[in-house]
């Protein structure tokens, strides 16, 4: 960090350029494409839908199914595809970022397959697939309590930053996604890595907050957005 | 946050709040400290309740539904049906008519046959029962078989029926509009891709103000522009 | 559930078939709208994003320095990967490569490798490396003919790459050495007609499926016959020429002739 400003120019509180596009698939019962900086993330709902094997039902309510996934292209080295450890752990904790929201209960024996792909990687991967993966949702018309919004907040020489890029995760002290419901801020993901005072860590959850709520207009805005630009025809 | 126009349909998404009078709430909604909010991404109806409808989402069935279901399986006692919901339908044996044999069941409905069904039964877990709409059994055998959103076919069938009778009047086929979304339509190979198109169009437009008249306007165009053509 | 056609829909296509007509109002030998984006990766080494209609496929060309195998010390090597990533298609399940997935790689690969698109004796490194190529194949929308869309994204992406040789001090970066122009065109047979560009219920409800790729004179450099239905030689014979036009006419719209660059 130089006079207060970050790698890439930025201020400790500011986040990267990010773009939703709603409804970019057409198989898909709800789909959104996302750029957060670098990264390019498509996710896709299928569902609610009949649950394969059965024995995976549940007899009053849906299954919420959430599968992070690289592209083999997405990193710097290619990348050999399928599941590697760490996108098992990320697929486990951002559905259970998700499934607080959803209104389980209205679809029973059924499951709700999130997919999320990351086609280009340069860090905060799981928040922004949070991100596209609550507006998909959305799309899909799947009933929710509200919309989860997520982003990474972390720790680079000393200062409490928001939205880490790959050399600041990379380089960086901490590193913390989180995700909240924004309206009733509940906090459904948090995660941390490095070393923070308990007073960063509250200047970091604070800062979290703040992230998530810009991003929670942006979600809700690329909703609307996709409804209102129809309504010009 | 981003202010909206008001329109007398609000677009809103999961957790937008609608109102501050719990009493208000009505269907797409949740009530939470006394407050109304949407339970999905859906068009705000604010009348003496407040209701979201849905843009999207998957037909959940209800007693007494009419639909057009597709057999995708014939079992011993029970003809599968897929009704374009997450659940599957069970036709009963028992249901037909008059006594058949099973043996008999695959040439009545067979895999891939499209009949008209009532929902004469939905059970807790979403066990889902059908019998024939009326009396007889109607497979669909000719014709094409159109899907939109459940979601939009209030808007195809219109108000007291006002735009399906704009179609029937105006295309010289017979048209029946399931509560799932699917939509069969039976004439001269012209009048059934303009109800194609027009169908769509209702589809995509759903939620916009003036469709009547724009759908009207396109039949006219349309008509006379077959007639030049062929 | 998914693979099941309902009977009325498969009597109007072959109706239409009967008539040289099809349900989207295409003709038997024209294309959906093809898009080809290319470089929305950077981070990969080549990238382009293909349209066919909605069927879309995102192809990714990684190159990096790597060891050729033991028995061809003097040859760069490709391997071609398909994703069929469950959010493409209410039918693809996660898990690794099925046959369906292998198919394809296999099939793009052969039209890469086949056509002599690459040379490989001239990916040697001077330090006894040699370049490694990755295409991976990574389909997001499939609304038909993936094949296609597959074959064309990995030629886009090939010639839109650039080898990084600045990053690993092998002097200037500079493209890949592309001297042939791959395309496949796939066709279908239904009842005896004979149509291009199958879209998703064409493909299911058709017998048999051929692929046919050619290069830039028109050699055949791949082809590929899949569904339990039989074809004539005759048949056989109407596609290959159907196919090897239709790709120059392809690669005209699309590179404007050449790949060249």
């Amino acid at each position: 960090m130089k006079n207060g400003k970050r790698i890439d120019d930025r201020l400790p509180n500011e986040l990267r350029p990010i773009k939703f596009e709603v409804g970019a698939l057409e198989r898909a019962d709800g789909s959104c494409y996302v750029e957060h900086g670098g990264n390019k993330i498509m996710a896709a709902v299928y569902g609610p839908r009949a649950v394969h094997p059965r024995h995976l039902q549940q007899a009053n309510r849906a299954i919420i199914r959430y599968r992070y996934n690289m592209a083999s292209f997405s990193v710097e080295e290619r990348r050999r595809p399928g599941p590697d450890r760490r996108s098992v752990e990320i697929s486990k904790v951002s559905r259970q970022a998700i499934d607080p929201v959803i209104i389980k209960e209205f679809y029973p024996r059924s499951t709700i397959d999130i997919f999320v792909e990351i086609l280009q990687a340069d860090a905060g991967t799981r928040s922004a697939g949070i991100n596209a993966a609550s507006v998909a949702l959305a799309d899909a018309g799947v009933p929710m309590r509200g919309l989860i919004s997520s982003c990474a907040v972390g720790k680079v020489d000393d200062t409490v930053v928001l939205d880490l890029v790959k050399e600041e995760d990379n380089y960086g002290q901490a590193d913390m996604p989180v995700a909240m419901d924004v309206r009733t801020g509940e906090v459904t993901l948090l995660q941390m890595d490095g070393h923070l005072t308990l007073d960063e860590f509250e200047q970091a959850l604070e800062l979290g907050k703040i992230g998530c709520a810009s991003i929670a207009d942006m979600q809700r805005e690329a909703l609307i957005q996709k409804y209102r630009g129809k309504e010009d025809e | 946050m981003m202010k909206q126009e008001k329109l007398d349909k609000t677009i809103v998404v999961p957790g937008d709040l609608l109102s501050e009078d719990a009493t208000k709430a009505a269907e797409g909604t949740y009530v939470e400290n006394g407050k109304v909010y949407s339970l999905t991404y859906g068009l705000a109806d604010e009348k003496e309740k407040v209701r979201v409808i849905p843009l999207s989402g998957k037909y959940l069935p209800a007693i007494g539904d009419v639909v057009i279901g597709m057999v995708s399986d014939v079992s011993f006692s029970n003809w599968k049906v897929d009704i374009n919901s997450p659940y599957e339908a069970l036709m009963h044996i028992s249901e037909y008519p008059r006594r058949i044999e099973s043996s008999e069941m695959a040439k009545i409905m067979g895999v891939g046959d499209l009949a008209i069904f009532k929902v004469v039964d939905v059970d807790p877990s979403m066990k889902i029962e059908l019998a024939p709409r009326e009396g007889q059994l109607r497979v669909l055998r000719s014709g094409r078989v159109v899907e939109v959103s459940y979601t939009k076919v209030p808007r195809v069938i219109g108000r007291a029926g006002s735009m399906i009778s704009l179609l029937k009047s105006k295309l010289d086929l017979n048209i029946f509009v399931g509560k799932n979304g699917r939509i069969w339509i039976n004439g001269k190979a012209e009048d059934e891709d303009l109800a194609v198109k027009v169908i769509k169009r209702i589809e995509r437009e759903a939620h916009t103000s003036g469709l009547t008249d724009r759908i009207t306007k396109l039949l006219e165009e349309e008509k006379h522009g077959v007639h030049e053509k062929r | 559930m998914n693979d099941v056609i309902a009977e009325i829909k498969r009597d109007y296509i072959y109706e239409l078939a009967k008539r040289s007509e099809r349900a989207d109002g295409r003709a038997l030998d024209e294309y959906r709208p093809i898009q080809v984006e290319v470089g929305l990766i950077g981070k990969a080494e080549g990238s382009a994003r293909v349209k066919v209609g909605n069927t879309q496929v995102l192809v990714g060309v990684k190159i990096q320095p790597g060891e050729p195998f033991p028995d061809t010390p003097d040859t760069g090597v490709i391997i071609t990967n398909v994703e069929l990533v469950p959010l493409a298609s209410p039918s693809f399940e996660p898990g690794p490569p099925d046959e369906n997935a292998i198919e394809l790689a296999r099939v793009v690969d052969r039209g890469v490798r086949e056509s002599g698109a690459i040379d490989l004796s001239e990916l040697t490194l001077p330090d006894g490396k040699v370049w490694l190529i990755f295409i991976d194949v990574h389909v997001l929308d499939h609304d038909g003919n993936l094949m296609d869309a597959a074959a064309l994204g990995a030629l886009a992406a090939l010639v839109h790459a650039t080898k990084p040789c600045e990053r690993y001090g092998y002097g200037p970066d500079a493209p890949l050495p592309i001297k042939e122009s791959p395309i496949a065109v796939t066709a279908v047979d239904l009842d005896g007609e004979i149509m291009l560009d199958p879209s998703l219920d064409e493909e299911t409800i058709a017998s048999s499926k051929l692929t046919v790729i050619s290069g830039l004179q028109g050699a055949l450099a791949g082809m590929q016959k899949s569904g339990t239905g039989t074809l004539s030689v005759e048949e056989i014979a109407r596609i290959v020429k159907l196919a090897s036009s239709k790709a120059m006419q392809i690669r005209d719209d699309l590179f404007g002739g050449s790949t060249d660059g």
